[in-house]
């Protein structure tokens, strides 16, 4: 298994909250797979700064709000 | 995370290196009475048109499936975690096809058989295909 990359996230915490929005709409949301949340939410894979911005927009927060660095 | 949990382009891999596999035995099959005479120029062309066709075939069928299970995800462009996965895999499995090349090559140089160069590079070809599924696999399970 790969290191993790060291950005922490929220987004499953943020979907909860947003009404229990799944994985798929998520994604589609934001224009990515639901697997690529899937592993964004398991800490595998950090979004590219645009993915990032467009998740945080959806949920209304900033991006620090759903986005921390871990180094 | 479970097969039935697997992304689309993940079950595409795994479904095409079975495929692939499956080809692969068969010309190695094929090709084994052959292979004491390694430098004669009478290997036969019966496998690699079998196989060839059992790729494309084979290749139409396996991504028509999968399509129909899944037509949304099957038709949706890679995104951006998958597109460095696919390259990467592409890029690996491109420096597998240079290595079986030369190796086929300096074989040829050795011992002459322009009939086993052929056959050789096919099967480099097919190596290297294998292993870019391979590569896809193993990178998406990493969650790279």
């Amino acid at each position: 298994m790969t290191k993790r990359p060291p950005i922490t996230n929220r987004v499953r915490d943020y979907r909860e909250r947003h009404g229990g929005l799944t994985q798929a709409q998520l994604g589609e949301a934001v224009g990515v797979t639901r697997h690529t949340i899937i592993a964004i939410e398991q800490g595998h894979y950090s979004p590219s700064l645009e993915t990032a911005f467009r998740i945080a927009r959806l949920f209304g927060a900033g991006v620090e709000d759903v986005f921390g660095w871990e180094g | 995370m479970p097969l039935r949990e697997a992304s689309f382009r993940e079950k595409s891999a795994l479904a095409m290196l079975m495929l692939w596999l499956l080809v692969t035995a068969f010309y190695i099959v094929e090709m084994q009475p052959w292979r004491w005479t390694m430098h004669s120029i009478h290997a036969p062309m019966k496998p690699f048109v079998v196989a060839t066709i059992a790729i494309i075939i084979g290749s139409i069928i396996v991504q028509a499936v999968l399509g129909a299970r899944d037509p949304k995800e099957a038709s949706a462009p890679a995104d951006e975690r998958e597109r460095p996965i696919l390259d990467k895999a592409s890029s690996w499995s491109g420096t597998v096809l240079a290595v079986g090349c030369v190796a086929s090559i300096l074989h040829y140089l050795q011992h002459g058989s322009g009939d086993l160069l052929f056959h050789t590079i096919f099967l480099s070809l097919i190596v290297s295909a294998m292993s870019e599924f391979i590569f896809q696999l193993w990178l998406f399970r990493r969650g790279a």
